[in-house]
């Protein structure tokens, strides 16, 4: 009798068995919705590349001020305006102080700000949003015509009327500014995503096991709106950011001798026909964050929602 | 005094027209230790019932309008939330019809078994995954121990249905209600399940209210059996004097329309569906709910005026019909 490879390794797994050895069937592989979407993401070539360009410029940012021989608020007019050179591989600004090393610094301002307002507008989204899509019926009512009416306020003007309220503006009060009037996307975002979660059956399941309604909220509603949250927070960063750029450029931004990129670029801006490469680096920097976000939401996108999945 | 006794429940959902009367005077008992089962087509309240008894019905719209359901004496529509949550899963557990969706999938099996446990008999982390590794050999996931930190979507239907049940025995309730737990699946993984379920009762000693649409899960599991129809019980009997003698025409037709494979006369008839439709119930008539679709009923008779009561034709078979088989052979011959 002449056996093919497939009965042949059938018979050994049989034998196994009888032995006491191994039980039947392939060992189980052990994975997880993590492991999964990474699997996936990795497959999307863009959002890879812009997730590597994204880590060099949070390096970048990060290390640069730490590794820079110059002190970035030194004024020296004997230095400025220098050409890019190897020591100095950005030039220099107007009171000669390093742009590689005040362009790093700009960027933590950037980033820091981005992120931080990012992470309010989701918080203040999260709980208006759960809150409302979980009670429902009156309460989601009232909420939603606040939110209807806040709707119509315009976003510049309030970020602005913020930063004339303070004496001075640092870091914790452009985030206010970007926050109090960029949440309600968010919070509808939430909303609309807690109302048909909650529709499902291992939602019932959970009221079936005697589960109270923070648990069911926390871990059964939230966790499952992560995935479009990741997506949204890269979607939203890009806009808070450039947010921040444009009231920096316009002179409304962080008090200086501080620096984002939004206030290195206006600074370039008086002389950029003589040295444009001082209004083009900041801008450069901003784009380059902004394009990193949208792939990386992009790649998010399609590696989280679980209808892509194909592993 | 049984273990849950359902009496005259009148559950309604508000509409923009009116009310809905999903639910509309429903009574029966629940013995303790015993699988009743709750039978009818869709929409007939089975399931409204169900969720009456869990506290579960979305309110609003739906509303418990007047009866009660006593589990153990305690009148469960009195209760206030978190006393109904204390119950839930505790007392009185519930499996769901789809298994597919009935499990969070951002959640471990492990996690979605310990919940029950943790919450309602206090055990630790370590403890409660004891448990669950104990539960899912109950039910026969090979490999518990290795399967507990997967997701669902490593689990066929079957198996999530094993975990559900799991998750419903995690407490030893006294009553388990399974709402249509086979529909979803497989007839031989059917078959599993309906045994499954069948030794798990013997071994906890619980009472199990099975509803169906299917009389071939009736005949399999089944003491006693309620027929519903537009939301109220036609026909109670225990399940072989119901398969024996059904009285109401349209617990006949529902057993007409069943096809069999034996004899030849079998294989070559068509399937006997019942002509109509169920009556709107949002303004139900006053007659008979199955008067129109009765092959019995005509004009000259009450039931097409008013509504038959539910009578006791024989100890412990009641029916609500003006025309029961027994009484229209008696009046033809």
């Amino acid at each position: 009798m002449v056996l093919n490879p497939q009965q042949e390794e059938f018979r050994e797994r049989v034998a196994l068995r009888q032995e006491g050895g191994v039980t039947a069937g392939a060992p189980v592989r052990q994975t997880s919705l993590w492991k999964d979407a990474w699997h996936r993401y990795r497959a999307n070539k863009a959002a890879l590349i812009a997730a590597a360009l994204f880590i060099v410029l949070l390096l970048y940012v990060t290390l640069a001020p730490i590794l820079s021989p110059y002190d970035p608020y030194a004024v020296d007019f004997a230095q400025a305006y220098l050409p890019i050179s190897w020591s100095h591989p950005l030039g220099t600004d107007q009171y000669g102080r390093d742009l590689f090393t005040r362009v790093a610094l700009g960027g933590r301002v950037s980033i820091g700000i981005g992120f931080a307002a990012t992470i309010a507008i989701m918080g203040i989204g999260i709980v208006y949003g759960s809150v409302s899509g979980f009670l429902g019926g009156r309460v989601d009512n009232a909420l939603m015509r606040f939110l209807d009416a806040l709707y119509g306020l315009p976003y510049l003007p309030f970020a602005i009327i913020v930063t004339q309220l303070f004496q001075t503006v640092n870091f914790w009060v452009m985030v206010i500014a970007l926050t109090i009037a960029s949440w309600f996307t968010a919070a509808r975002v939430v909303r609309g995503q807690i109302m048909s979660l909650k529709e499902n059956d291992y939602v019932r399941a959970a009221h079936a096991v005697g589960a109270r309604w923070y648990r069911v909220l926390g871990r059964h509603l939230l966790p499952n709106t992560l995935g479009v949250l990741i997506v949204f927070v890269f979607l939203e960063l890009p806009g808070v950011i450039l947010g921040e750029a444009f009231l920096s450029f316009i002179g409304l931004g962080i008090n200086p001798p501080q620096a984002s990129w939004g206030s290195l670029a206006q600074d370039g801006r008086d002389v950029y026909l003589s040295h444009p490469s001082m209004i083009l680096i900041p801008s450069i920097a901003i784009a380059w964050l902004i394009l990193c976000a949208f792939f990386i939401a992009d790649g998010l996108r399609d590696a989280l929602d679980p209808r892509t999945r194909e592993t | 005094m049984a273990l849950l006794e359902v009496r005259d429940l009148r559950t309604y959902f508000a509409t923009r027209e009116g009310d809905v009367k999903a639910v509309d005077g429903v009574s029966f008992d629940v013995e303790s230790g015993k699988t009743l089962s709750i039978v009818g087509e869709s929409g007939c309240g089975k399931s409204v019932t169900a969720l009456s008894i869990m506290g579960l019905i979305p309110k609003p719209p739906a509303r418990i309008v007047s009866g009660s359901i006593s589990f153990e004496g305690k009148d469960l529509t009195e209760l206030k939330e978190s006393e109904l949550e204390n119950l839930r899963g505790n007392e009185i557990a519930m499996i769901f019809q789809d298994p597919m969706t009935s499990l969070n999938p951002t959640l471990t099996i492990g996690t979605q078994i310990t919940e029950s446990l943790r919450r309602h008999l206090g055990l630790s982390s370590e403890e409660a995954k004891k448990r669950a590794v104990e539960l899912l050999e109950e039910v026969r996931i090979p490999r518990a121990q290795n399967r507990l930190n997967d997701y669902p979507h490593r689990y066929s239907g079957g198996m999530r249905q094993r975990v559900m049940i799991a998750i419903a025995l995690s407490c030893n309730p006294k009553l388990l209600i399974a709402d249509e737990p086979t529909t979803a699946l497989d007839v031989t993984v059917q078959a599993g399940v309906l045994d499954l379920l069948e030794e798990l009762r013997e071994e906890h000693q619980m009472a199990i209210i099975l509803i169906t649409h299917d009389m071939g899960v009736v005949a399999e599991a089944a003491d006693d059996v309620v027929v519903m129809y537009a939301g109220q019980v036609v026909e109670q009997a225990s399940a072989l004097e119901l398969f024996d003698n059904p009285e109401h025409p349209y617990t006949e037709a529902l057993l007409g329309a069943l096809p069999s494979l034996e004899g030849e006369s079998g294989r070559q008839a068509r399937l006997i569906s019942i002509p109509g439709r169920p009556p709107d119930l949002l303004d139900p008539p006053s007659a008979c709910r199955f008067a129109p679709r009765c092959p019995y009923a005509n004009l000259e008779d009450y039931c097409t005026v008013e509504q038959p009561e539910l009578r006791e034709l024989r100890p412990g078979h009641w029916v609500r019909s003006a025309h029961p088989a027994g009484e229209r052979a008696a009046v033809t011959v």
